[in-house]
């Protein structure tokens, strides 16, 4: 009777520790829902689609909603992912694991961060169009200080757990690797540089609002760390899970790893599409935004895995 | 000399643990020892092993709905408990 009183403690302990670390998603996500309501409605955008202000504001919720509905998935890996690092704080692997969770910690609080700011920006951007380059070459950069940070911790938790397991990469998986940055990486900045005035290096009359050397050197370059770390990340959780001892733990693992793929393969294309797509300011139900659906799918799946493959994990901590 | 054949008990299971559980193996078999047989992993004894497998066995089914991967870890517990421990002279 004892014990089970005390079960049921802990089961309430730990539900009030989901919901203290969701917390800061629900918080968000009602500010967003607010600004959406409160912001003034984008006139380009409710002349092209003929809309009135309310049927504006509905129509910009329906379009963001998969969006949100991915930054809660985000959270809810992190925190599922922050309980399992939580659990096993005293084994050797946890410093590698916490340092992961931060990095998906850096992606659930930077998603929807970004996006609020962007939403501000534009919104003072309709109100006064001089303000405009400015909004777009700060949410440009926003943009990029999430992944960029997201990925470099998650890679340096990676790293560690490899490096524990005393794992390298192989030849014929580092050509590989190679090969997808080499694409990735030509392709983006094949896209990219046809939107910029290469004749003039410091003009800056293209639609990112920088002068391309500055373009090449604080946008695309940085990106591509990012992405490469990113990979990297992905690859050596792939590994890890392999590899790892423990048949039960290897399935976990391999779930979690799989995840972190989604995210990152989901996360390089959304950012891929926002740079190659220069950004607006307004809502375009077009074929970009097909494509930005379609890489939520991906995101989500990512996720979804990563927040089974924590459940999973932590299962084997609880019993 | 008791603790060190107990130690050596922990590690032979600990050994076979890791199989199925990987880095988490020691935590696991601390926690069945210490939460089911009130012990440190250090005072395992062949007396306690059948106890023990018994509540490894509900552990292990909580994990995984695939009764193979459940069975062959008992069976190799079981080995491991019938078998008779060499004596030195």
């Amino acid at each position: 009777m004892a014990k089970s009183n005390k079960n049921s403690l802990e089961v309430k302990k730990s539900d009030q520790s989901m919901l203290y670390l969701m917390r800061p998603f629900f918080v968000i996500a009602i500010v967003y829902v607010l600004l959406i309501n409160v912001l003034p409605a984008n006139e380009i955008v409710m002349e092209r689609y003929n809309l009135g202000h309310d049927q504006y504001r509905v129509l910009f919720f329906l379009v963001q909603l998969p969006y949100m509905i991915i930054w809660f998935m985000a959270f809810y890996s992190f925190a599922k992912l922050q309980r399992y690092s939580n659990k096993i704080q005293k084994s050797p692997e946890s410093e590698d694991f916490r340092t992961i969770t931060k990095g998906i910690k850096y992606l659930a609080f930077g998603m929807p961060l970004v996006s609020l700011i962007a939403i501000s920006l534009n919104s003072i951007a309709v109100s006064s169009p001089g303000f405009n380059p400015t909004a777009v070459i700060a949410i440009n950069y926003l943009s990029l200080i999430v992944p960029l940070l997201a990925y470099t911790t998650i890679r340096k938790g990676t790293h560690g757990l490899a490096d524990r397991a005393k794992l390298n990469f192989g030849i014929i998986d580092t050509r590989f690797i190679m090969s997808i940055l080499v694409v990735i990486g030509v392709a983006y900045c094949y896209f990219t540089f046809r939107k910029l005035n290469l004749e003039s290096l410091g003009s800056a009359d293209n639609p990112y609002y920088l002068p391309a050397w500055i373009m090449i050197t604080t946008i695309i370059m940085p990106y591509l760390f990012a992405w490469f770390s990113g990979l990297l990340a992905a690859y050596e959780m792939v590994l890890y899970s392999r590899h790892v001892q423990g048949v039960l733990y290897r399935q976990s693992m391999r779930l979690l790893s799989l995840g972190i793929v989604g995210i990152v393969a989901g996360g390089v294309g959304l950012q891929y599409l926002r740079t190659v797509v220069p950004r607006t300011g307004h809502i375009s139900i077009n074929d970009t935004l097909v494509w930005a659906y379609f890489i939520y799918v991906v995101l989500g799946i990512g996720f979804s895995l990563i927040i089974i493959g924590a459940i999973k994990l932590k299962r084997i901590e609880d019993v | 000399m008791n603790s060190q054949s107990n130690a050596m008990l922990y590690d032979k299971v600990l050994k076979i643990t890791n199989v199925y559980l990987g880095p988490a193996a020691d935590r696991f078999m601390s926690r069945q020892i210490q939460n089911h047989l009130n012990k440190e992993p250090n005072e395992l004894t062949e007396k306690d092993l059948v106890s023990l497998i018994v509540w490894i066995k509900v552990s292990v089914s909580l994990l995984t709905e695939d009764s193979g991967i459940v069975d062959e870890y008992i069976t190799k517990l079981n080995e491991l408990a019938n078998a008779k421990t060499p004596t030195k002279s």
